[in-house]
């Protein structure tokens, strides 16, 4: 949890659950694995707010409890997950998703669920009906039929999964996990949604019926009411049974779109809708963490293609080469049976956008020549400063210059490799380096820091302009309030009047800024979501540790050069320290 | 000695400087907050699905806010007391009513116990817990009351007897009295956190058990 994560996450609890709960979460955060009474005396807030919090937390998927750790007695402890609470980022772009995948049905389903956190199936039927029938025309209501196929339509796609029955709640759990729970204690890591074999099947629910319209003489009030859960005396065979989002599959929907509007920028049309079909056939035998997709001979694509696009096999063949040509690597020939067999290469693909999105960066800040000078070092790993000019192209003061702005942004690396025992300067080589996935952690950094500055100060523009929003809040709800009893024009002008134009223009104004910097979230977020994919899909052997555990391994890695220099380095301190006390004697 | 320490410096060891170069002039104060950028961001890109996008989170967010997880801190509390705050109490609602929990899923310690004192046949209710709060601050005035009569004849008795006493009586008072007022203070600053008031209860028996 860098401070830059843990600032941004606290945002996003300010924002969506209060300040209580914002409090909670950082100091979870902040301090690891904590019982309720060493947070209730961190935080210095009631204890029944602390309960609250940790439920709304816990209801959501962004704490979890662990019972007994230290022995059978232990107080129940309490652990944050900072990458679960970052997703609340993600949750527009998710629900536009499933509404381009299942129309509005879906969408509603998926805000529903992102909304409660997890709620059962029958639950979510009806709310969701209640609120088609509130959109829909007079007389006309939704089926619960409808919306339960949808419902099942994700839970087979998978977008939608079970939440792992609770582990030792102090209750008898499920039967088919009683052993299961037992183990949990003493196993570390936690067992995944996806550990348990129900995770995809969807219950017996009897849900036959309509929505009811809700009568339009109700006032708010009333409406409250309806929005709690009635005490209803009814259940639906589907008691215990809740329902989460599965983000990994939004995620592995997500990375094949770009994958594919990669393809389609670069190549055209046809090509990338090759890709997809290969995409397509191979999202069930595929797993997320796999690198490459199994392999598809021609033939199978062939069969596969769409029926709009009828292009001849010879046509096919031809694009298959000339993918497989790319260097970008999105496609490789993995065998020639069957007319060639053809994979997609999935991390390739990823680090090869991770490092467009890189280069791309450097260019839009420092311009196009240090740009080509990033680009080069990325591909000739190691260059020294005379080569760099020769092949950049570049007059040696500017090159001189740039690199040095890109040293100290810490975006280039320098290494020393020595010729002699002390690192004489007119006597040591000194190469610029970049290495991918450290510069890619350091820029998805930056990522969090811009999205955290853009929340504050679009925060810090509503409170500016607090008093002039609450007027003009009042104001439509009395407008909204005349018009619903019939008041004449006159009236209503008189009230809009109420706001005088500056006024007016500076709401407008601020409305402008508010939705920019919000857009402008969004849109980092794209960027965060590929630097954070290409970042887990590279250090995928290590994923049993966490993320810093990763990084130190792979500074491992790049022992070579260092490690020599730092023996060089060493031996040279023995040698100085040597000649000094002989020169003493 | 150059290169012995950890650190490394590329500018000063860098062969391709001359000595009479020199290093640029060190910073006097911070660097400015908003610097002038040389090149420009691009613009944002528009467009129906980054509309749509934005929409959906802007309308995500206002829903949120109504739901029974944004817990709202205890509102702040006035430096007057207010006619208002009767009715505006009255308008919070307990959020951890509205949300039926499976406490199958959730540890057992987590459980609010929001407990009503059943005080002289009072019905059990869930919403309006104003009700309760006054019969109880009736009864603490009358409790006090109650109190500080029986200490007063305690008191004209000991008078004869001893002077200590009587100072000792005399200020046994002023701290019931304190109490009985505070107890009223802290119902009418509070919130409707019943657990609250259920402390200023506890309290008050408390003090008046010494």
């Amino acid at each position: 949890m860098t401070a830059q994560e843990v600032r941004l996450c606290g945002l996003l609890l300010q924002e969506h659950f209060g300040e209580v709960v914002e409090k909670v979460g950082r100091n979870l955060l902040k301090s690891g694995t904590q019982n309720l009474r060493a947070i209730v005396h961190e935080t210095g807030l009631s204890v029944d707010l602390v309960k609250k919090s940790l439920c709304v937390l816990m209801q959501h998927g962004a704490c979890s409890f662990i019972q007994g750790r230290k022995g059978p007695g232990s107080p129940t402890e309490y652990k944050a997950h900072c990458d679960r609470m970052l997703r609340i980022l993600r949750y527009p772009r998710y629900i536009y998703t499933a509404k381009t995948l299942y129309g509005d049905t879906g969408e509603l389903i998926i805000e529903e669920l992102l909304q409660r956190g997890h709620m059962t199936m029958s639950n979510t039927v009806k709310t969701v009906a209640d609120r088609l029938t509130q959109s829909m025309d007079e007389g006309s209501s939704m089926d619960y039929g409808e919306v339960s196929s949808t419902f099942s339509k994700l839970v087979e796609t998978h977008f939608l999964q079970r939440c792992p029955p609770a582990v030792g709640a102090g209750t008898t759990g499920s039967s088919q996990t009683a052993n299961s729970t037992s183990a949990a204690p003493a196993s570390s890591t936690a067992p995944t949604p996806e550990s348990f074999p129900d995770c995809y099947r969807v219950p017996q629910v009897t849900l036959i019926g309509r929505s009811k319209r809700p009568l339009a003489s109700e006032e708010g009030e009333d409406q409250r009411n309806a929005k709690k859960a009635k005490m209803d005396p009814e259940t639906h065979g589907d008691e215990g049974i809740y329902w989460q989002v599965n983000f990994e599959r939004f995620h592995q929907h997500f990375r094949d779109q770009t994958i594919i509007s990669a393809v389609a920028n670069k190549l055209d049309q046809t090509s990338s809708e090759i890709v997809r079909t290969m995409l397509r056939m191979s999202e069930v035998t595929t797993s997320s963490t796999a690198p490459c997709t199994k392999p598809l001979s021609a033939n199978e694509i062939f069969r596969s293609l769409p029926s709009t696009y009828n292009i001849p096999r010879h046509i096919l063949d031809q694009y298959l080469t000339l993918l497989v040509d790319d260097p970008m690597e999105f496609v490789g020939k993995a065998g020639e049976s069957g007319g060639g067999m053809y994979i997609v290469n999935l991390n390739q693909a990823l680090a090869n956008l991770a490092r467009a999105t890189l280069e791309s960066i450097v260019q839009e800040r420092f311009g196009s020549r240090s740009a080509r000078i990033f680009r080069l070092l990325l591909r000739k790993r190691h260059l020294e400063q005379k080569q760099v000019e020769d092949f950049a192209m570049i007059p040696a003061k500017e090159a001189k210059d740039m690199l040095y702005t890109l040293l100290s942004q810490n975006l280039v690396q320098l290494q020393e490799i020595p010729k002699t025992p002390d690192f004489a300067p007119s006597r040591t080589f000194y190469l610029y380096t970049v290495n991918q996935l450290p510069t890619a952690r350091l820029l998805l950094q930056n990522c969090y820091k811009t999205v955290a500055n853009l929340m504050e100060r679009r925060l810090f523009e509503a409170k500016e302009s607090k008093r002039l929003l609450e007027k003009s809040q009042r104001i439509e709800a009395i407008l909204a309030s005349l018009q619903a009893s019939g008041a004449e024009p006159e009236q209503l002008t008189e009230v809009e009047e109420m706001i005088t134009a500056p006024e007016k223009q500076q709401l407008d104004s601020l409305r402008l800024h508010v939705n920019k910097l919000d857009s402008a979230e969004n849109q980092v977020d794209e960027t965060i979501f590929l630097l954070e994919s290409y970042i887990s899909s590279s250090t995928k052997p290590t994923s049993f540790l966490n993320d810093v555990d990763g990084m130190w391994l792979e500074r491992k890695a790049h022992f070579d050069l260092d490690d020599t220099a730092r023996t060089l380095r060493h031996n040279g301190q023995k040698v100085e320290r040597y000649t000094k006390e002989t020169a003493g004697n | 000695m150059a290169g012995r320490g950890r650190g490394r410096r590329p500018f000063g060891t860098d062969p391709s400087i001359s000595r009479g170069e020199g290093l640029p002039p060190g910073l006097q104060q911070p660097t400015p907050v908003f610097p002038v950028m040389e090149q420009k961001p691009l613009p944002l890109a528009g467009g129906e699905e980054a509309e749509y996008l934005l929409a959906l989170k802007q309308d995500f967010r206002g829903v949120m806010k109504n739901l029974p997880f944004f817990i709202k801190p205890a509102a702040a509390q006035r430096d007057v007391q207010r006619y208002s705050d009767k009715y505006h109490s009255s308008e919070q609602t307990n959020s951890l009513t509205d949300w039926n929990l499976d406490w199958r899923r959730f540890p057992r310690e987590l459980q609010v116990h929001i407990r009503r004192r059943v005080r002289e046949g009072l019905a059990f209710s869930t919403m309006d817990s104003s009700v309760p709060v006054q019969k109880k601050k009736k009864k603490e005035e009358e409790e006090v009351l109650l109190k500080l009569e029986c200490l007063q004849t305690l008191e004209k008795k000991e008078e004869h007897e001893q002077s200590s006493e009587e100072e000792e009586g005399g200020v046994k008072k002023k701290p019931e009295e304190e109490e009985g007022a505070e107890a009223e203070e802290e119902y009418d600053e509070e919130e409707l956190e019943e657990v609250r008031g259920q402390q200023a209860w506890v309290r008050t028996t408390e003090a008046l058990r010494v």
